[in-house]
């Protein structure tokens, strides 16, 4: 039996790590290519810091980072709270109310990048607004909602509604049961919306060109427009991956030291 | 539980404003022809009329649907036991496997696919393997993270219950976590199939550009050849064709449901 | 004496500097006010220096944004967004300037137009510089390996080496419309930009033969790359880009073909709702100048506008000396421009799909 555990673990956890190396695969031939001393993608011919270097000097691409950065930050934190409660209110209403909402929400994830681009652009035209870092992250939140509410929704079907009523019966107000009743359970549920939320963000590029104003340009704008290919971009990425992977580290490491800390703490007292 | 509904009000006001009225606009175009100015519209069939008649069209939009629809099923084939077995992690190893899996997904996919290319540059193979490894690749992060989403937490509590009435794993994966699985593997479709179908860049650079997809017609009747009215109504039809498709599975979920 | 003559010159340059800045012209200062630039993506000189050397000159910041097809800017000219400059090409020139959209380039501030080199003076679409002044050009063409193809093969069947199944599985085909059926019309004797509809359906023919014989592979901007890396032995480029690959890989030669071809300029134009029509002209000149011409050309690999840089980086010591594709040709009685037009546009757009989904 014991036996049998073990290689089951050995097995999954051979799966998981195969999984990843799959998914990381073409991340660390960008991030080797950025050292590439020349301008090629396939063959590496020799170590440079050139690219670094180029990035470092092109404010347009810096800016074009912050710019990607700020609107993908707003448009989680707004979709995330919005797409949640709208979850939560859609899995209460009447089957036919909920799934003509779902048909809707379904039309910016189906929906050609270039269809939902012109179609707001037209929205924008048409209101006479003029384009610009607001209408973008307004376009950003839009299609970055139903994402959220796709990954919510399936985790609030699974709840018991049951426990969510006897909350009001006890006499919590509906915030209160909301609060502390439903949004702890699917609290996975959130985190990951808001991930795929900033992801969608992150790398949009047509919907980004045509709702955004003159004086505003993401990355994605950047790498898309590039007619040959500049291995700066390659830098630019084995940075961001650097970065998040040290917020992560950290993130996972300070509670870990806290524990510690606070053990310690307890045991000295 | 009204109370509840009210809370879908502020996005239900948002879809109206960002996604029925651009929507409409675009249902405007794809009924009218484009006169001498953008501001005069006269009502037309013709677009429609030129899709179906040409059976060309149809063999793209085929083409476009057959490879969204192999991505899908290697998405769930590869993707469901990775999501079960990152679900019997520790709760904080779990919080980081679904980072991990997300952190690609912000470098951007331009960059990831050329990537790819110069790997598999170095592999003999048929083209279209090369297309579905890339689309795979792209796609399979979604699929793991909402059929985790579905069965973490839920499952274990419940699988301990059936492990306590007996039941062996096979069982309880059968009777327990799989039925729980149902709604994330829905999820994670809609996320694969729906932007599968009209994404192009994959295949065209992969693919040794011997792909002609839909989401590649429809961009270049709205960029090269101006054609609004024409892109508006592919893209039209493309989408009830899809929304009729995933009515038809959400169907099937439902009757699975009351099973 | 060469050194002499460039020590002089500078000199009087210098001078010349002087003298204006005397005048209070060249100083102008016009306090940090943004210029913005919308032009092609990595269409200028890598580290930008030119951009950053026109901000300090002129104390203004320039915002510098990048768009992929003339069709998208287009569009965003529409959505009425303000710029100062663009460069589109020739034939989106013709409708901006028809569609009233342009407003006339300021000959007081931009006194340089003798600079310009003779293949892109006096163009058809607007012979006197009224409203653009060209940025650069090119023509299209045929990049090819030397190793496996033979060049006296290519001079002779021009066009028409598309059709040899013996290159079939070693092609590229660019994916473009216009340029797919402009070497279809000129291989059949046709003009580019004829409406005629026979004369469209047997482009169409051609392009399907050529489908069926060489199976090409329907690229875009990857083709660049691909041939400097010669994974192909025969591509469908422009001129500009086919300077690039015979520059990374020698074994490539390019051709353009005796039946005619497309000539294109991209040319700097100021929009009638230009918040800075002033230091847009300012910027137009400066860019023609000798100075900027030369980074920017130089580091694309598109031959410039300037005379005098096309000559020095084609010339010996330059760049791109001995570079075939450097220099287009240029007066060509067998070369076009495209010309505007929306209902052959769409019409080309209807076919093209067809023959690349054809096999």
């Amino acid at each position: 039996m014991e036996k049998k555990k073990s290689f089951w673990n050995f097995f999954t956890s051979g799966y998981l790590i195969l999984v990843l190396l799959f998914i990381y695969l073409p991340i660390l031939y960008v991030m080797v290519f950025s050292f590439n001393d020349s301008k090629s993608m396939t063959s590496f011919e020799g170590f440079s810091l050139q690219w670094y270097e180029n990035m470092f000097n092109n404010r347009e691409m810096l800016e074009s980072i912050k710019t990607t950065v700020l609107v993908a930050v707003i448009a989680t934190v707004v979709s995330t709270v919005m797409g949640t409660v709208a979850a939560i209110g859609l899995s209460k209403a009447k089957r036919i109310v909920r799934s003509i909402v779902l048909e809707i929400n379904n039309l910016p994830v189906l929906n050609p990048d270039i269809v939902t681009a012109i179609s707001l652009m037209l929205l924008f035209l048409s209101l006479k607004i003029r384009r610009s870092l607001v209408t973008l992250t307004l376009s950003h939140i839009t299609f970055c909602i139903p994402y959220v509410i796709l990954t919510v929704l399936p985790k609030l079907r699974q709840l018991d509604d049951n426990v969510a009523e006897a909350a009001l019966d006890l006499g919590a107000t509906p915030w209160k049961a909301l609060t502390k009743v439903i949004i702890p359970q699917i609290y996975p549920a959130i985190f990951s919306g808001a991930l795929i939320a900033f992801s969608m963000s992150f790398d949009d590029f047509v919907i980004s060109f045509f709702t955004s104003g003159v004086d505003v340009q993401n990355i994605s704008m950047y790498v898309y427009s590039m007619k040959r290919f500049n291995p700066s971009v390659n830098a630019l990425s084995t940075l961001i991956v650097i970065v998040v992977t040290v917020i992560l580290i950290m993130a996972n490491l300070i509670p870990y030291l806290k524990d510690k800390k606070t053990n310690k703490g307890e045991q000295e007292t | 539980m009204k109370s509840f509904f009210r809370m879908t009000y502020p996005y239900i006001l948002w879809i109206g404003i960002f996604i029925v009225a651009p929507m409409l606009m675009i249902l405007l175009y794809a009924v009218t022809r484009s006169g001498n100015s953008t501001l005069t519209f006269q009502f037309t069939l013709d677009n429609f009329a030129k899709f179906f008649s040409d059976p060309d069209f149809m063999k793209v939009l085929w083409t476009s649907l057959r490879i969204a629809f192999i991505t899908t099923v290697f998405c769930i084939l590869i993707g469901y036991p990775a999501a079960l077995f990152i679900a019997n992690l520790s709760e904080r190893t779990q919080t980081l496997m679904v980072l991990l899996l997300t952190l690609p997904m912000w470098i951007n996919m331009l960059l990831k696919t050329y990537a790819w290319r110069g790997i598999l540059m170095n592999f003999d193979m048929e083209s279209e393997v090369k297309v579905f490894i890339g689309m795979v690749y792209d796609f399979l992060p979604y699929m793991i993270i909402q059929i985790h989403t579905a069965i973490a937490k839920l499952d274990r509590e419940l699988l301990t219950a059936s492990y306590d009435l007996g039941a062996n794993k096979w069982q309880s994966f059968l009777k327990v976590t799989l039925p729980l699985s149902v709604p994330g593997i829905i999820s994670g479709i809609t996320l694969v199939f729906l932007p599968a179908v009209s994404s192009f860049v994959i295949p065209k650079l992969l693919g040794g550009g011997n792909y002609v997809l839909i989401g590649n017609l429809i961009e270049k009747y709205f960029l090269v050849a101006g054609d609004w009215n024409f892109g508006s109504a592919i893209s039209l039809i493309m989408a009830l064709i899809i929304i009729g498709s995933m009515w038809l599975t959400k169907k099937i979920d439902r009757n699975a449901e009351e099973e | 004496m060469k050194k002499i003559l460039s020590v002089l010159l500078i000199l009087a340059l210098a001078a010349g500097l002087l003298l204006t800045s005397a005048l209070g012209e060249e100083t102008e200062d016009f306090g940090g006010v943004t210029l913005n630039v919308f032009n092609w993506g990595e269409y200028i000189d890598s580290d930008m220096s030119v951009i950053r050397n026109f901000e300090k000159k002129y104390n203004c910041r320039v915002n510098y944004k990048t768009y992929e097809s003339n069709e998208i800017l287009y569009t965003q000219i529409i959505a009425g967004d303000s710029w100062d400059i663009l460069v589109p090409s020739d034939y989106m020139i013709e409708r901006l300037i028809r569609e009233k959209k342009l407003q006339p380039i300021d000959k007081s501030i931009v006194t340089n137009l003798d600079l310009l080199a003779d293949g892109v003076k006096n163009l058809d679409f607007d012979p006197d510089n009224t409203y653009m002044v060209p940025y650069l050009w090119q023509t299209v063409g045929i990049v090819y390996d030397t190793t496996k193809i033979d060049p006296e093969k290519v001079e002779e069947k021009g066009w028409r080496i598309f059709q040899d199944p013996e290159y079939a599985g070693h092609t590229y085909m660019y994916d473009s419309e216009r340029d797919a059926f402009m070497i279809a019309f000129k291989s059949l004797g046709y003009s580019a930009n004829t409406e005629n509809e026979d004369e469209i359906m047997a482009a169409y023919e051609w392009l399907l033969e050529m489908n069926s014989a060489v199976h090409p592979s329907y690229v875009t901007d990857e083709v660049i790359d691909a041939m400097a890396e010669g994974y192909k032995w025969l591509a469908l480029v422009y001129s500009g880009d086919a300077a690039y690959i015979l520059s990374e890989n020698e074994d490539m030669a390019y051709c353009t073909p005796k039946e005619g071809t497309n000539v294109a300029v991209d040319a700097m134009v100021i929009p009638a709702n230009a918040t800075n029509p002033r230091l847009a002209n300012l910027f137009i000149k400066y860019i023609l100048d000798y100075d900027a011409s030369l980074e920017i050309s130089e580091d694309v690999g598109y031959a410039s506008a300037n005379a005098e840089v096309l000559a020095e980086l084609s010339g010996p010591g330059g760049t791109y000396e001995g570079n075939a594709a450097y220099v287009p040709r240029g007066g060509y009685e067998l070369d076009e421009f495209y010309h505007d037009n929306e209902v052959l546009r769409t019409r080309l757009s209807d076919l093209w799909f067809k023959v690349m989904s054809a096999n």
